[in-house]
Order: structure tokens, then sequence, then C-alpha cells
């Protein structure tokens, strides 16, 4: 069970910090309680962990053979880019980080599943655009419908805050389907746990990452979603949600955080204006390929300590 | 369906509808002190009907305190409570008017000449009628109803009218021969009744933008 902690603490910072692109918006607005936005969320993940994270770990589990050490490694070389990364102030997809440092354990193997690969890696590149084209299309076509709608000031407020919370619930499910394979898939590889086991200790530790410290990532992350409308605000949850639920389909682990990022940038391209400060955008690029040969290069490094021997001469 | 979910925003929905009865009863009151003074002169009926005027417009404070208190107890989402409250500040300066036009006439013991009271009256009865519409036009906008922006150009039409019968009043006072101090005293009046068409002008012209900002 020791060995299970690295993966639980990954799935522990995953949690605290994606909750954020779920539910952000709501909170910071104090549209919804914190605490019912965390009781919701930690659910919905665990939900869509349980129903549908089975083809997020099967993916990872397949790119390359590892055994118990390895996993163990794996987590912990992914906990440590995602930690680097966040005192760095770069944003950081734990999917891109687990995903290297499987990579980085698949070299030391010399063996790595080319085609699950490419397969991934098209999908990190399909993320932020794919959401962006949702997020356009999501737009419209709500504003046709919301636009008709013959509804009082204070109907129009509720309908937006319910959908807000519906949409963010689905966020998580969606978040909790896709993100699960992060955190436990390398044990399902070093057959230490069945697929049902690592979706629903996966789930719990990201739900416990929501429960107990996402208000700070909540409030700060949702305010900048906040200064959208919440017409807006809302689509880009949705998106989100959308996005991240194809990929879970798919069985590729994305980040939750790149397709809100891509959602926010199709709204900017709707209304016409600049959603996304330039520097902002530089950081999300940097931080976007560094954090896989980062991750990669922490793994390799965390494997060759462990195998160094002491030498007598 | 989910009403239950939103008890906040419907006891708001209320609180804001008695806001605005509350400023139609503030109104009458209003019309009725200017009526009375402009017959007969500042007396007891004049003095009590301050007094009214003032105890609604007290009211109208109480009900917007409780109206901010509900909003920010997490009723309604931020954008529309900050439209609300923009709203409503605004609104409350007119009863503020009215007030102020009362004690300027009570406290300066002012005796309007008979050569402006047809004017004045005129002046008032639009301007009422300006504040009338722009209560029905925020009805409307909060409802979602048709014809916001015909009553912007009603209102407007009337801001105009009204600006028409303040200069031709100051005017006429300033080519009497009525004392140099009353003819300033009279200025002030006059200006002060001119106000309540422009600040309900203002308002329409607030409340048109508001509608037009709920459409996505």
């Amino acid at each position: 069970m020791l060995s299970l902690l690295g993966g639980a603490f990954l799935g522990w910072s995953l949690g605290a910090n994606d909750a954020a692109n779920c539910f952000g918006s709501a909170v910071a607005s104090r549209m919804v309680r914190y605490w019912t936005a965390a009781a919701l969320c930690a659910v919905f993940v665990l939900v869509g962990a349980l129903l549908e994270g089975q083809a997020g770990i099967e993916t990872l589990s397949s790119l390359t053979s590892i055994d118990l050490e390895q996993a163990v490694v794996i987590t912990v070389a992914a906990g440590l880019t995602v930690t680097i990364m966040t005192v760095f102030g770069l944003p950081v997809s734990t999917s891109q980080a687990a995903v290297g440092a499987i990579l980085g354990i698949g070299f030391f193997n010399q063996e790595v599943n080319v085609s699950g690969l490419g397969k991934v890696v098209a999908c990190w590149f399909g993320t932020p655009t794919g959401a962006v084209l949702v997020a356009l299309v999501l737009y419209k076509l709500l504003a046709l419908v919301y636009n008709r709608l013959q509804i009082s000031l204070f109907q129009a407020d509720m309908l937006l805050r319910a959908a807000l919370v519906v949409a963010g619930s689905y966020a998580a499910y969606a978040l909790g389907a896709n993100n699960v394979a992060n955190v436990t898939a390398v044990f399902v590889g070093a057959g230490t746990l069945t697929v049902f086991m690592a979706a629903l200790i996966g789930g719990l530790s990201i739900a416990s990452g929501v429960l107990t410290y996402s208000r700070g990532v909540m409030e700060t992350v949702g305010r900048k979603l906040v200064r959208l409308d919440p017409f807006s605000a809302l689509v880009v949850v949705l998106a989100e949600g959308l996005t991240v639920h194809f990929y879970t389909v798919l069985g590729v682990p994305v980040s939750t955080s790149q397709a809100v990022i891509g959602a926010v940038l199709g709204i900017g391209i709707i209304k016409g204006a600049q959603t996304i400060k330039r520097k902002t955008l530089y950081g999300i690029f940097t931080g976007w390929f560094l954090t896989p040969p980062v991750a990669c290069f922490i793994a390799m490094s965390i494997y060759f300590a462990l195998h160094l021997e002491y030498v007598p001469k | 369906m989910f009403k239950f979910l939103f008890k906040k925003e419907q006891q708001l929905e209320s609180l804001i509808t008695q806001y605005l009865e509350n400023l139609t009863r503030t109104q009458e009151h209003f019309v009725k002190a200017m009526d009375t003074c402009l017959d007969e002169g500042l007396c007891g009926e004049f003095a009590f009907l301050i007094e009214q005027t003032h105890k609604f417009e007290s009211k109208a404070d109480e009900i917007k305190e409780d109206i901010n208190v509900l909003m920010y107890s997490r009723a309604l989402i931020p954008e529309s409570r900050e439209d609300i409250m923009n709203l409503l500040e605004q609104v409350e300066c007119i009863p503020r008017i009215f007030e102020l036009i009362l004690h300027l006439i009570r406290s300066q013991k002012l005796k309007l000449p008979e050569f402006i009271v047809l004017d004045v009256k005129d002046l008032i009865r639009i301007s009422v009628e300006s504040c009338d519409l722009m209560i029905k036009q925020i009805d409307l906008m909060l409802n979602n109803r048709q014809g916001i922006r015909a009553l912007m150009s009603t209102i407007d039409h009337n801001e105009s009218h009204c600006d028409h019968i303040e200069r031709s009043l100051m005017i006429k006072v300033f080519e009497s021969n009525i004392d140099r101090i009353d003819k300033l005293q009279l200025k002030e009046l006059i200006i002060a009744m001119g106000e309540i068409s422009d600040q309900a002008d203002r308002i329409s012209k607030r409340v048109n933008i508001l509608n037009l900002k709920r459409r996505v």
C-alpha cells in the first residue's frame, strides 16, 4: 500500500489544482458556496473515474511495461514535475507530467509503445484547439437559444446559475473520468491494481484534493475567469467539459487547464477581444513544451540514482 | 420547477417591486404637496404632505438597504447585482429631489408668484409623467417585455419639453419686478424642479443600455 502514496499525492495535487477549472468561476463570484461546489466536484470526479476512467487507464498502462518500483518512480517524478513547474509559476498539465515520466522509464526499459504515444501527443495538440472550436460553436448555439427566451431578469439569472452548477458538475465528471489515469494507471501497468481499484483509489485521491485544498486555487483561478461575463463563463466550463469528455472516450488523458485556456481563446475570437494576455500565453506554451521533457528527465534521474551501486576498487 | 432553490431571488424580485411602488407613493405625496402649495400656499396640509413624502423617502432607503443586504448574501450573479445596485442608486436621487424641492419651499418660505404658477404646474406634471414612465420602463426591463426603447424616446421628449419650460420660467422670473433675492431663491427652485426630468432621462437611458447588455 505504501507504494501507492506517490500516486495518491499526485491525485491529491491534481484535485486541489484542477477543481478550479470546473467550479472556479461560480465560487469566486459567490454564485455557489465553496463547500457546495467542492462536494459536487468531489462526487462527480469519483463517479467519472469509476464509470469512464477505464479507457485512459488502459492507454497509459500500455505505453510501456513497468514493475512496481518503476510505477512509484513515475508517480513521484510526475508529482515533483508538477510542484517544480508550479513553483516557477508555469501552467502545468498533470497528464503531460505523467506521460513524460512514463516515457523516461520506457527509455530505460528500451520499450515505448510508439503508436500509443503518437495518439497521446496528437490529443495534446487537439485539446486547446478542440476547445477553441467547441467554445465557438457552443457560444453561437446557446446564444441563439438564450436570446429567444422570454424570461425575466431574475429567471435569466437563476437559469445561468443553475446552468453553471450543472456545467461545473459535468466538467468535474469529465475531469475524474479523464485524469484518473494520470494517478493510478502505472500501478495497473505494474500489475499491482485492477482497473476498477485504480479508478476507485485514483478517484478518491483526486476527490480528497478537491475537498481539502482547492479553495485558494478556486478563488484565484476563478477570479480570472469571472472577468468574462456569466454567459461566457458558462460556455467556457461547458466547452472544457465536452472537450475533456471527448478525449476520455478516446482514452487519452489531457489537461483540463489547457481545455479551459482554449475555450477562453474561443470566446475572445467571438467577442473580438483579447481574453488572455500575450505574456500569459507565452507562459502556457512554455509550460506545454517543458512539462513532458522535465518529467522524463526527473523520472530517469530518480531511477538512475536508485540503481547506483558502490563498487570498491 | 426549481424555484425552491432560488428563494433569495424571489425575495429580491418582491423587494424591488415594493421599492418601485414606494417610489410611486412618494411621488403622489410630492404632487399633492406641490398642488397644495401652489393653490393654498404654506399651510398645515402642506406641512403634513412634506412629512408624508419624507416618510416614504425614508421607507425607500430601508427597502434599498434590504435589497443590498440580500444581494450581497449571494442572491443574483455579480454582474446583475452591480447593475441593479447602480440603477437603484440613480433612482434614489428622484425622491431626494422631491424632498429638496419641498424643503426649499418650506425653509425659505417661498411664495410662488402668480405669473409662473401655470408653468410650474406644467413642469411638475411632465416631470412626474417621466418618472411614471421610467418606473414602467424598469418594470419592463426586469420582466423582459418589449417597449423599453419607445418609453426612452417619450422620456427624452419630455425632458426636452421640461428644459424648454425651465428656460422660459427663468426668463419670466428675471424679467419680472420681484425682489432680487426672491429671484435667486426661485432660480434655485426652478433648477431643482428641472432636475427631476433630467434624472428620469438619465435613468431611462441606463435602463435601455442594461436591457441591451442582457443580450449575448
